[in-house]
């Protein structure tokens, strides 16, 4: 188990590559069996109207201690061989990346619980808040279920 | 002094990322949220999580030390 990788969980106003984090999951372990992947990415359309980008705003100390214990969290919780969670901040274009998640496990099962457990969590637990930019005006947007 | 930050639509609703406030002995969150809230209704109305020292907290009445740094924050809407 990679526990000690500082780069598995970032906060960052770059794009990322979902290859290279794939790449550097594998790279933990050889016995990893499975590795599920969560990318979220900029819708250009939202509430009946268009968006042009979305603006991000973190409580960015907090957020990545947030996304540290998750990622710990899910590796106890699920048995995970290692994880990975990145999340851009600043301004996003309609279209591209905003998160992603990587598990990897033995086997299939716990990797895509895991994965499915960390969006889930980090929606309810990462200090982040999103605003959408569209023609008629900004507005920040109120958490979905 | 305390250090108050805001953030998304909390900091819009304030007009402001930072405040200071007077630290006084005895104070504690609720203290503080109070103070804030007479000044900010409209900020106050969305905040449902608070912070200290980059920790969530749900004691309102736990003492807050000199120099902390508090936030007061909304549901969160990222990923």
């Amino acid at each position: 188990m990679a526990d000690n990788n500082k780069n598995a969980v970032r906060i960052q106003h770059e794009d990322f590559s979902q290859d290279e984090e794939i790449k550097a999951l594998q790279a933990s372990s050889k016995r990893m069996g499975g590795i599920a992947t969560f990318l979220g990415c900029a819708r250009d359309f939202s509430e009946g109207r268009d968006v042009s980008e979305i603006s991000f705003d973190a409580y960015g100390s907090m957020a990545l201690s947030e996304m540290n214990k998750l990622r710990a969290e899910a590796i106890t919780k699920f048995g995970l061989l290692d994880a990975r969670l990145v999340h851009r901040i600043g301004t996003v274009k309609g279209g591209e990346n905003i998160v992603f998640i990587a598990a990897g496990a033995e086997h299939r099962a716990p990797a895509l619980e895991a994965c499915h457990w960390l969006i889930d969590e980090l929606k309810q637990r990462v200090p982040i808040w999103k605003k959408e930019i569209t023609p008629q005006g900004d507005s920040w947007v109120t958490p979905h279920p | 002094m305390i250090k108050v930050l805001f953030f998304g639509p909390v900091a819009e609703r304030v007009g402001t990322n930072e405040l200071k406030v007077e630290f006084h002995a005895g104070m504690r969150v609720q203290d503080l949220r109070a103070q804030l809230q007479a000044q900010h209704p409209a900020a106050f109305e969305i905040v449902c999580f608070v912070a200290v020292n980059g920790e969530h907290t749900l004691d309102m009445s736990a003492a807050l030390t000199d120099n902390s740094e508090v936030v007061f924050m909304s549901k969160f809407s990222g990923g």
